[in-house]
């Protein structure tokens, strides 16, 4: 009997198409992004921040849809928690995909809470096989409801599990290979992990399915000296991007977002952030037509040798701020 | 009950914890058992990044979302109140906008509050802001489909209230008072005196929030409109209500229906 037909086999990207470099969609830059309609080639929106009825939320999202194309990453979904993700938020969230056009929905290999509660936060899971089985049989379930390709995003964590029988690398290759759906491969949270729990980052970037890799995040962090935090704050640092070549080297070309949520700046500097990936992106593609790859040895920078700042005592919330309520405005009764 | 289950409750249960993780034998002992380490953090103190973040977060969520209500209780009552609520309200929604949907009931409770009644009106006020600021969009009523209600159908005409509309009676001037509380810097506001109101808060389609002073009359009328009442029957309930006020409801009801309609309070009707 012949091996099933799946697209990995046949294309990049799982035929998904590359959409270019572009950011995370966040509510300090709508002004700025109305106005002067920046050239971004396209905004990853946060699909929790728009899964309301109405009002501004959809208002910004109809303006952003006018002129730039969208993909949803969702944040809440927890696909590896003790319960699969509830009926109510796929189907909010497939009404959001079939509103946007969005070509494919990611969100994160992680569990939110348990006993319906929900702690709003990327809890990892043990790298073995119970918790595989769990994420492949939710995910083909969750791909099947949005009926557009899912792709699910390694997650940063502070800890590992004593019931870990495998590498990260080889938890997330067997879960997309099994379900078969998309990576949202995240190199800052390679570096975050590499770093936390000491293992080499280019490892993790050469092991996985590279033509599942459906798009890539770049971001930065922030390092506390005994553990680095995921803060998407700051800009990516030398050996993030470091990684980020190496992976379009391996995948090809593949959609990029330049995330920035904690002490977001002025639009420009992100875009910045962005023209970076860009140039880096085509040096990568550029070397992998020419068949010479890999980062020189001595241009790494170690894992252990970066700065150090004092104990960090903010939340760090993905996406960054909601749109949110704030000046009413009275009028008289008549 | 799967193992893998029984770790995530176990984790899940400890990062609500109030107090840190790393201080206690037994968590020390359980999370030995489940989590690795390194060289750098024990297992406990791993464990505590996540909890520290769950209250970071959500604190930071409310002081968002009710800044009026914070503003009022001054930063030792507001930890007090919001290490209570997220203790004994555990959120169940997959989004932080609905974080602070109980909050408001949970204020009621807690009389030790020093400006308690003024506390209450200011966590009713600014929930109903959160829900009418990303509620329904819905059309504005237009002349025509006014125009088509024969005029015997008016009597048992039934309003819909548009989705972005919410009602509250407050004792104080709550929206003015959380207007000063967000501009203010460092000096201090002044606790207002009661002054009881009806409101009718609400987005219009410039996606602007808005609040309307009603009286009690108008108040009680939209009311019960919104609950689904027909036209004449809910004026038949007020006026029982408010027998003074019969005349007043007989000469307004046309205006105010009007007025009504070109605030986008109400966005149609359906004649039976």
């Amino acid at each position: 009997m012949g091996e099933e037909y799946s697209p990995a086999m046949h294309a990049p990207r799982l035929g998904q198409p590359d959409l270019g470099v572009g950011i995370g969609l966040r509510v300090p830059h709508y002004p700025a992004i109305f106005r002067r309609r920046p050239k971004v080639d396209f905004f990853e929106v946060i699909s929790e921040n728009f899964m309301v009825g109405g009002g501004k939320p959809r208002h910004h999202l109809d303006r952003v849809l006018e002129n730039y194309p969208v993909v949803l990453h969702g944040v809440s979904m927890g696909i590896g928690g003790p319960s699969p993700p509830s009926r109510e938020y796929l189907n909010e969230l497939r009404d959001l995909v079939r509103y946007t056009k969005a070509a494919w929905v990611t969100d994160h290999l992680c569990f939110s809470g348990a006993r319906g509660v929900h702690l709003h936060d990327l809890l990892p899971l043990p790298f073995a096989e119970e918790a595989v089985r769990v994420v492949v049989e939710r995910a083909r379930a969750v791909q099947d409801h949005l009926e557009v390709p899912f792709a699910l995003e390694n997650t940063s964590s502070y800890l590992t599990f004593t019931a870990s029988t495998m590498a990260e690398w080889d938890f997330v290759s067997e879960i997309v290979e099994r379900a078969d759906i998309g990576i949202l491969f995240d190199v800052n949270n390679v570096y975050v992990n590499a770093y936390n729990h000491g293992f080499d980052p280019f490892e993790f970037v050469r092991a996985i399915p590279h033509e599942r890799i459906v798009q890539v995040h770049v971001a930065g962090h922030t390092n506390l000296g005994k553990y680095i935090v995921d803060t998407h704050r700051g800009p990516v640092i030398e050996p993030v991007w470091d990684l980020y070549r190496e992976t379009i080297e391996l995948a090809g070309p593949v959609s990029t977002i330049v995330e920035w949520d904690d002490e977001i700046p002025p639009l420009d500097v992100v875009l910045a952030e962005a023209e970076r990936a860009r140039g880096i992106r085509d040096d990568a593609l550029g070397v992998r037509e020419s068949s010479v790859r890999g980062i020189p040895e001595e241009r790494r920078v170690p894992l252990l040798a970066r700065e150090t700042l004092p104990d960090d005592d903010r939340p760090w919330i993905q996406g960054g701020p909601r749109d949110a309520a704030f000046d009413e405005i009275s009028t008289r009764s008549e | 009950m799967s193992d893998l289950a029984k770790v995530q409750e176990w984790m899940a249960t400890l990062l609500r914890h109030e107090r840190a993780l790393p201080l206690d034998a037994v968590v020390r002992e359980d999370a030995s058992r489940h989590i690795a380490g390194n060289d750098r953090l024990t297992p406990a103190e791993q464990l505590e990044i996540y909890r520290e973040q769950f209250w970071l977060r959500h604190t930071a969520s409310l002081v968002e979302d009710f800044p009026g209500l914070s503003g009022i209780l001054g930063q030792e009552d507001w930890e007090r109140l919001v290490e209570g609520y997220l203790g004994e309200v555990a959120p169940t929604s997959w989004s932080l906008r609905d974080l602070g949907d109980r909050l408001p009931a949970y204020v009621e409770r807690c009389d030790w509050l020093e400006h308690h009644e003024l506390a209450v009106d200011m966590a009713r006020l600014e929930w109903r802001y959160i829900e009418i600021f990303d509620a329904k969009d819905a059309s504005r009523l237009e002349a025509a489909r006014v125009a088509a209600v024969p005029q015997e159908a008016w009597r048992n005409a039934r309003m819909r209230v548009a989705p972005a509309v919410a009602f509250l009676d407050v004792r104080y001037p709550v929206v003015e008072l959380r207007r000063k509380l967000r501009m203010a810097s460092k000096n201090p506001v002044p606790i207002p005196e009661r002054q009881p109101a009806h409101l009718v808060l609400h987005r219009g389609s410039d996606h602007n929030l808005r609040y309307t002073e009603v009286s009690a009359v108008e108040s009680a009328l939209l009311r019960l409109l919104h609950q689904g009442e027909p036209l004449l029957p809910a004026c038949e309930a007020v006026a029982e209500r408010f027998p003074d006020d019969t005349a007043v409801i007989q000469a307004s009801i046309g205006r105010w229906f009007h007025e009504w309609a070109r605030r986008e309070w109400i966005v149609d009707v359906e004649s039976l």
